[in-house]
């Protein structure tokens, strides 16, 4: 299981000690954000519904490539990096 | 035909390499639709038409309010309650009078939307919601209009270039994903930067100088002053663009 690199967005950070970049492991993206979790309960209602799932206004890339349509089910290898990015509409 | 007066007005950026007067006579030619006229709005009608875009057609429904002013920047303290359209018309012209403004008082919807660009080459995104977004990166899609969509959360802001059938569309990216509709915080600084990278993008590509931000969602993190990249794909299977062919 490789080592990955989560960038969180700057209204994360509080969620998580500050930290812009989080290290983390796992197989596939679901399994590094579960990991995440771990370390940082405050980030679950941050990233998942009451239900589970990712929230819809969320999206991830890897190695600055978006990770749709897998998301979570993407597979990644030590040195990856994510980068949670939300959805914005303002205008 | 440039006049004396466009001339000496564009005189410093006609010294651009690869602008010259001929960017400058594809910018007088060329018919811009801004959709929207608040936070992205602005900015982006103000650099366009200093710039001198030929024709630029502002659409908006709403009025000035005092709350729009820490961010709204075409509309001043004097204007609260007149139409923004009406005042952004009036601004611009004072602006630059060579280029023509128009401006349409309505609610960009589906029923309007493609008469709205009928006519025009180029759509600015200055919307401040995702639905109608949806709507204008439709309607570009079936005109072949190319799109440039801006939007903007407090210091954060997205940016992207759209050319219909040869690069990842708006659906694409955010595969038709509805965020709630509500009031949301923003500093004016961050239209401010959006807005002026799409009018950057649009003198790009009328002159046809530079490498345009398409396949790539610009993010810009105004807190920690980063702008990082979230590359896209055109999707094959795209419900909006996924028929027009182009990259797989």
């Amino acid at each position: 299981m490789g080592i990955i690199k989560i960038k969180l967005p700057s209204y994360m950070r509080s969620f998580a000690n500050n930290t812009e970049v989080v290290e983390v492991n796992g197989n596939t993206i679901g399994e590094c954000l579960n990991h995440l979790v771990k370390k940082f309960p405050g980030m679950k209602k941050q990233l998942f519904s009451k239900t589970g799932s990712l929230f819809e206004n969320i999206i991830i890339s890897v190695n600055g490539e978006s990770a749709y349509p897998e998301q979570l089910a993407k597979p990644v290898k030590d040195g990856d990096e994510l980068n949670i990015v939300f959805i914005v509409g303002g205008g | 035909m440039l006049t004396p007066s466009e001339l000496e007005r564009y005189d410093r950026q006609i010294m651009i390499k690869g602008f010259g007067k001929k960017g400058q006579e594809k910018l007088k030619q060329a018919k811009v639709i801004i959709a929207g006229s608040g936070g992205l709005g602005s900015p982006s009608s103000i650099y366009l038409a200093a710039a001198g875009v030929g024709m630029i057609r502002i659409i908006d429904h709403g009025s000035v309010e005092l709350s729009n002013l820490n961010r709204q920047v075409l509309y001043w303290d004097e204007d609260i309650g007149r139409r923004k359209v009406t005042s952004a018309t009036e601004k611009l012209r004072r602006l630059n009078p060579e280029v023509e403004i128009e401006a349409i008082e309505e609610t960009i919807t589906e029923a309007n939307v493609s008469q709205l660009v009928a006519g025009f080459d180029l759509i600015v995104d200055a919307m401040d919601n995702l639905p109608t977004r949806y709507l204008l990166n439709k309607v570009a899609l079936e005109r072949d209009i190319p799109f440039f969509h801006g939007a903007v959360y407090g210091f954060e802001g997205r940016a992207m270039t759209i050319i219909p059938g040869k690069t990842a569309c708006l659906e694409c990216v955010y595969h038709g994903i509805a965020i709630p509709e509500e009031k949301f915080p923003v500093i004016g600084v961050a239209p401010a930067v959006i807005g002026c990278i799409q009018a950057a993008e649009v003198i790009k590509y009328i002159v046809g100088i530079g490498e345009l931000l398409t396949d790539r969602l610009l993010i810009y993190d105004g807190l920690n002053l980063m702008f990082s990249e979230f590359r896209v794909r055109k999707d094959p299977d795209c419900a909006q663009c996924g028929h027009l062919g182009g990259k797989k």
